[in-house]
């Protein structure tokens, strides 16, 4: 099988974010057990939060890129949505690629944007996934994960489809599971301080390992959360956002990257950290960093072992080592590049990797701070390059962006 | 026990008639002879999972049988399923096995005495030379999993 990588173009990426493609404004409702609240409803909720965040109306707006529902499944999500609200935008498109979905649609509404097709994009995801799924719907989202005919029918689970490959990394790097457990308490420190993060309570690499084992090697602890809740960003042009009440956060890079879609069909710890490292090198490649420029990491963490392979992917750690360098307290705040600082999808809640473009475009407002509103200080003084990445499947599609608090430079 | 370990057959029957496409139907009546067919594309390469051309060259499929041999990759030891029927005591093993002829495949790891129960959460590793057991769940449908080489 002969396998190319297509030649980024990264000049062309250059040209279009460099007239200046921002996020103006951000939205995060309540995350947890919300049983009142409908999927579309959470939707509506999380838009007029990112309006008014920009401080303009839906009016405003003339485009909408969304993702899917787990609960009221439509083959047209996006002008569903914008018939829930009430108004008809130009453009619209819903993008569905589990996990990397989010950071996909921030590259929808940036092409959107470059092509003419809109000036102000909204991008909103959420859904009453703990509260409205049913059993059947459940069942059904864990076999999507899986290859139905030859995989699913021996009783795989999400958890444990990773826990293959996570077992598979730490038998050849000799990777202890405190070290996937040193991920759960760095986060729970920061999920500590966020407002609306479901888990507030620090937990220690202790707390983790004596939680009840799920599937090789995750315990409970070191699992993602299932939540009802939504998020939104807006996406416009640098000289719209003038007329805007927030402080602009650039979209600098952007990439994608993949090395399978079964994790039965993943050829090797080194392919997989290759594909889904691409879609970070690639973002740094096109902002014109590297990994040592790094203030913040908003890194997917759907089980504790998905951010190490993504620290190494993208160039962070070497080969095998970002066990070690979360153990030694680099991914803490205060350390040399936090990472999660809202918790993350294991300790604030799972909306893919909305949360992670929320709380990476508040860090490079200067806004981490929830005191005020019951949290706590989880700002990065002086935050300036921030990565996040979303992956859907099984450590598979990827898409991760390179935001800025400044412009891109001329 | 015995009960659960009938709705997990039946489950499995199920899921995997649902699920399958017609292109695989090579593989699966395979089993029934207790032959472990692999996809080839024209350069006698195999591969998995079957598909209707050679993924990456699109050439058209042969099959071929494998000694149903092979090596643990890695595995996880699940203590839930997706239905009630896995979850619990024993738990069951998923691992990937890397058949001797090059292609990695999805399994469960057995004892291949009566009903084939879970092999043990100690006696598995990576690395672990194993070789490939079939079960009948039905009329239609045998599943291959692996046990332990002698």
């Amino acid at each position: 099988m002969s396998v190319r990588e297509a030649t980024p173009n990264v000049a062309e990426a250059r040209r279009m974010l460099k007239k200046g493609i921002v996020i103006a404004g951000v939205g995060e409702t309540e995350q947890g057990v919300l049983k009142d609240r409908g999927s579309f409803q959470l939707l509506a909720e999380a838009t007029k939060l990112t309006l008014d965040d920009a401080g303009i109306t839906l009016a405003e707006v003339d485009g909408v890129v969304t993702a899917f529902s787990f609960v009221e499944h439509t083959l047209m999500h996006a002008t569903t949505l914008c018939d829930y609200l009430g108004f008809h935008p130009g453009y619209f498109a819903s993008v569905a690629v589990g996990g990397a979905t989010a950071p996909l649609m921030a590259v929808q509404a940036a092409l959107a944007i470059d092509a003419g097709l809109a000036e102000v994009v909204l991008c909103v995801r959420g859904d009453n996934t703990r509260s409205g799924i049913s059993s059947s719907g459940m069942i059904a989202q864990a076999r999507e994960m899986t290859q139905g005919e030859f995989e699913w029918p021996y009783g795989v689970t999400t958890i444990g489809g990773y826990g293959l490959l996570a077992q598979r990394y730490m038998y050849e790097y000799n990777v202890p599971q405190e070290a996937l457990a040193a991920v759960v308490a760095t986060q729970s420190e920061h999920g500590a301080l966020k407002w609306n993060a479901m888990l507030r309570e620090p937990v220690t690499i202790e707390d983790v390992l004596n939680s009840r084992m799920i599937a090789t090697p995750f315990h409970v602890l070191d699992c993602s959360l299932v939540n009802d809740g939504a998020a939104a960003f807006l996406v416009t042009t640098a000289d719209r956002a003038k007329g805007m009440q927030t402080k602009p956060v650039y979209i600098a890079g952007i990439g994608e990257g993949y090395s399978h879609q079964y994790i039965s069909q993943a050829k090797s710890v080194d392919s997989v950290r290759d594909g889904l490292g691409r879609a970070g090198r690639r973002a740094m490649e096109v902002a014109g960093i590297t990994p040592q420029d790094l203030d913040v990491a908003e890194i997917y963490d759907s089980f504790s072992f998905t951010p190490l392979i993504a620290l190494e992917g993208f160039g962070v750690c070497g080969k095998g080592e970002a066990g070690n360098w979360v153990l030694e307290g680099n991914a803490k705040l205060g350390g040399k590049l936090p990472m999660n600082t809202h918790g993350g999808l294991i300790r604030q809640a799972h909306l893919g990797a909305m949360h992670h473009i929320v709380e990476a475009a508040l860090q490079l407002r200067g806004e981490a701070d929830d005191s005020s509103r019951g949290g706590g200080n989880h700002q990065v003084p002086n935050a300036k390059w921030a990565i996040t990445n979303g992956s859907g499947g099984i450590l598979a599609a990827t898409s991760a962006l390179v935001l800025s608090s400044e412009p891109p430079s001329a | 026990m015995a009960e659960k370990n009938e709705a997990r057959i039946k489950w499995t029957a199920e899921q995997i008639k649902q699920g399958s496409r017609p292109e695989g139907r090579p593989f699966w009546e395979g089993t029934k002879e207790h032959k472990f067919l692999l996809p080839l594309g024209l350069d006698s390469r195999p591969f998995w999972y079957p598909r209707a051309y050679a993924p990456g060259t699109l050439e058209d499929v042969t099959w071929k049988e494998s000694k149903g041999e092979g090596t643990v990759y890695s595995y996880s030891v699940h203590y839930i399923g997706p239905n009630g029927s896995f979850k619990g005591d024993p738990p069951h093993v998923v691992a990937l096995v890397d058949l001797d002829e090059g292609v990695r495949v999805m399994t469960n790891l057995v004892k291949d005495e009566e009903n084939f129960p879970s092999i043990g959460p100690d006696d598995v590793q990576i690395g672990q030379r194993v070789r490939v057991v079939y079960e009948v769940l039905s009329e239609d449908v045998t599943l291959p999993r692996f046990t332990p080489a002698d």
